[in-house]
């Protein structure tokens, strides 16, 4: 018979490494005609972080995404970047860029001020413009600003800086400090149907509720939390990886080393927390890696609320699942003797 | 007289036999993609402000288009090939290695020992990791030589040629074994264990001599790996300067030329990685593999060298996600608070640390989950086992540990008959609340997040 269970995993998260310094540095550069070029040293792997980059360094700057050209990942020619892991990039990455921006708006800034008859720390960049604050009227194209910079003024419009986030050590013997400057927070339910008669598990639906701070890029956050629920599906129910007696793998091959596929992908429905960190780059956190983390509690949860066993050890093959559900069965029958 | 329906058959025969050859034939030279000339971009990449726009990603475009170049789709003039050769034994020490049959395989141009490397060790906590193994291998995976060949092929044909006489070492496969004292030294030092780390918070034993109920539980977990559609990849390339550059799918790169600069005795200006875009990481990619070894075979050969893992390649020899035993035992009231938490964590380390010292450190500290608890002890601990190393996944230890205090939360709340909503929500932190380190929270919206979800879920009205 299939049964059907609902499930619930909650998480938090830090960002960026456990007390270790991990910066990371940036430039940019503001070109003639107000768009820019950035460098970092960061790796895209598909998440789409140099799009978030951008669009941080298109913000500060007060132009659009599209306004960016980055360039990445050459150590010739980008500055350091501790690398695209601990879902760090938005954050540290992030931050640097947002300053790296700051400076190179410095000098625009300084060059438009006797332009605009105001003092430097009256201007913002704005949609495309310097203005002065509160009298948006009187503003210049950012493209003019940048050409005076450059050919009138001789002051190009580059920022560099680095950022690193604050951190206490740990205390050897307590654990006690400050590992990290910031955490997220989520939570994921799971629906799931089990056939008792098999142990097969379906995972149906899935909601998940993910804090990344302010969300640069909604549509990459929700990539993210889709894909980390389908990395979190295989870690729960089918992925392992299986040894011989000599310490051989035996499963070396995505044959019989199972993943889930679209196929195996639930519905889902992702919701964005909404939180503001005034310590990340305009109130960003991250959000890599958690989408992975409470995806396991959540559906193994579901199964304990379906069939009422408790699975102890990952994953949840159908077999762990019949199992249990068999022990289950033989310690709740009765011995009743037989009639003399 | 000429048999006409033979005549005919024959040629209708010949004429399909062609058509399969022309099937078969692949065109010398590959059709142009034709893309787009005009870019319409889309309107949230215009906009401003930029922060919050649904803006698409540049790269998007050249995937679909099939523009994207990664490593493999990367030729040199001049590139040859090289393949590493895997132990296919756990534990065991080199006795000799002799690679000269493999070097008369026609094609050939180079190999590799790991003795031939200026320093065959690196990693990013302890530099416990040959790049080849030239004294003790310790999982099956590890490589223990190099060739280098004009095709793949002639390289992997090369690699049966190459002659290793092993002497074999006790296994040592259970990480929990593998913590007795009794039990065989891999790295040869006073214990398997590798790292240690430790919280105390509170009182535990008197947080659980007040609490009304206590719960013991141990969960573990498995090994899993990246599958990143992507595998290692790299292009070496030593130049006449004795400059090398090195395209790798490194997930960072900074460090990474650090760790290629100091195996090969190199000042770090003489090291250039350029990362390609790389295809999936999820932490698999966070350290070198074999940059080194193509670099020394490129120095060897005066030619560009490529080498990309082949899939069983990434399983068998790449890092993995670490198993995790984990022992939970916890004390509540009778109106479902935790008033004390025990943990003790082992994890499984494979046979090098590479970032196991950092994952521990993680699961640790997230090991009470985000709650709040005022009396915790965890002890986690990190050991060498004889199988594939285990190392940065995706997670870093949270989604083992948070699969055990979750489903020992539910465990619990179904003995003391509470909701398991309810119990999550009079647990978690709130805005202030001191972490299992002591470190005041800020921002905190982890109830936001359990009334989000759940509602989105329908969790209240659900029905069977």
């Amino acid at each position: 018979m299939i049964r059907r269970g609902k499930g619930v995993g909650c998480m938090w998260y830090p960002i960026g490494f456990t007390v270790a310094a991990n910066p990371s540095a940036a430039t940019v550069k503001v070109n003639e005609d107000g768009t820019a070029t950035l460098l970092t040293g960061t790796v895209e792997t598909g998440q789409g972080s140099l799009t978030v980059l951008a669009q941080i360094a298109a913000e500060e700057l007060g132009v659009s995404t599209d306004d960016i050209h980055v360039v990445s990942a050459d150590t010739d020619t980008t500055p350091m970047d501790t690398g695209a892991i601990a879902s760090r990039t938005t954050y540290v990455t992030g931050n640097a860029i947002k300053l790296a921006a700051e400076n190179a708006k410095k000098i625009l800034f300084e060059v438009a001020a006797p332009l605009l008859d105001v003092q430097p720390n009256q201007l913002e960049a704005v949609d495309r413009k310097i203005q002065v604050q509160y009298f948006p009227q009187r503003c210049l194209p950012i493209a003019d600003v940048a050409l005076q910079a450059q050919f009138v003024m001789g002051r190009p419009p580059i920022g560099s800086a680095s950022y690193n986030p604050p951190t206490v050590g740990m205390d050897p013997e307590t654990g006690q400090g400050k590992p990290f400057s910031t955490y997220v927070y989520a939570t994921q339910c799971a629906e799931v149907e089990v056939d008792d008669e098999t142990g097969e598990v379906d995972v149906i639906y899935m909601s998940a509720a993910h804090d990344c701070g302010t969300a640069i890029n909604p549509m990459l956050v929700e990539g993210q939390i889709e894909g980390g629920i389908s990395m979190g599906i295989g870690f729960a129910l089918q992925e392992e990886m299986l040894f011989d007696d000599k310490g051989r793998q035996l499963n070396p091959n995505l044959t019989n080393y199972i993943m889930p596929t679209s196929l195996d992908m639930p519905e889902i429905d992702v919701d964005i927390v909404e939180n503001f960190d005034p310590t990340g780059p305009f109130g960003a956190k991250g959000v890599g890696e958690p989408t992975a983390v409470p995806t396991a509690a959540a559906i193994c949860n579901a199964i304990f609320d379906a069939v009422g066993v408790r699975i102890t050890s990952l994953p949840a093959t159908a077999e762990k699942v019949l199992r249990a559900i068999k022990e289950k069965n033989n310690s709740e029958q009765k011995f009743i003797p037989a009639a003399e | 007289m000429v048999d006409e329906v033979k005549v005919a058959e024959k040629t209708e025969k010949l004429e399909s036999l062609r058509k399969i050859d022309d099937n078969l034939r692949l065109p010398s030279v590959p059709e142009r993609i034709a893309f787009p000339k005009e870019i319409g971009v889309s309107a949230a990449r215009m906009q401003t402000p930029a922060v919050g726009q649904r803006a698409t990603r540049p790269d998007g475009r050249m995937h679909g288009l099939g523009q994207t170049k990664y490593i493999d789709d990367m030729f040199f003039p001049g590139m040859i090939h090289a393949k590493i050769k895997r132990a296919g034994i756990a534990h065991a020490k080199i006795k000799s290695i002799d690679v000269s049959e493999a070097e008369k395989m026609p094609g050939v141009m180079a190999t590799l020992i790991g003795s031939e490397i200026p320093v065959n060790s690196f990693g990013p906590s302890l530099q416990d990791q040959p790049l080849l193994a030239d004294d003790v291998v310790r999982h099956a995976g590890d490589g223990v030589a190099a060739v280098a060949a004009v095709t793949e092929q002639q390289a992997l044909d090369a690699l049966d040629k190459i002659k290793i006489e092993y002497e074999e070492l006790p296994n040592v496969f259970d990480p929990v074994e593998a913590m007795k004292e009794n039990a065989y030294k891999i790295h040869n030092n006073e214990s398997n264990v590798y790292a240690t780390k430790t919280i105390m918070k509170g009182d535990v034993e008197k947080g659980f001599a007040d609490s009304n109920f206590i719960f013991e539980r141990t969960f573990t977990t498995q090994m899993v790996e990246h599958v990143p559609m992507e595998p290692h990849a790299s292009i070496g390339q030593w130049d006449a300067n004795g400059r090398v550059t090195l395209h790798s799918s490194l997930g960072r790169i900074t460090l990474g030329r650090a760790d290629i600069a100091r195996t090969l005795e190199l000042p770090i200006n003489r090291v250039r990685v350029i990362a390609t875009i790389v295809g999936g990481n999820f932490g698999g990619k966070n350290e070198i593999t074999t940059e080194p070894i193509i670099a020394l075979l490129s120095k060897k050969t005066g030619r560009p060298v490529k080498c990309v893992f082949t899939r069983e390649d990434e399983f068998i020899s790449s890092t993995t996600r670490h198993p995790f035993v984990m022992e939970y035992k916890t004390g509540m009231s009778k109106e479902g608070k935790i008033m004390a938490r025990k943990v003790r964590l082992i994890c499984d380390g494979g046979a090098y640390c590479s970032w196991s010292e950092t994952t521990l450190g993680k699961a640790c500290i997230l090991s009470a989950g985000p709650y709040n608890i005022e009396n915790l002890h965890v002890d986690a601990y990190a050991v060498y086992t004889t199988k594939t190393m285990t190392g940065a996944m995706r997670g870093f230890g949270a989604p083992q540990v948070c699969f055990a205090y979750e489903s020992h939360m539910d465990d619990m709340a179904a003995e003391l008959g509470i909701e398991p909503l309810e119990i999550r929500l009079q647990n978690a932190f709130n805005e202030g609340s001191a972490s299992p380190t002591g470190q005041v929270l800020e921002a905190v919206v982890v109830r936001d997040s359990l009334e989000m979800a759940t509602e989105r879920f329908g969790w209240k009205e659900w029905q069977r």
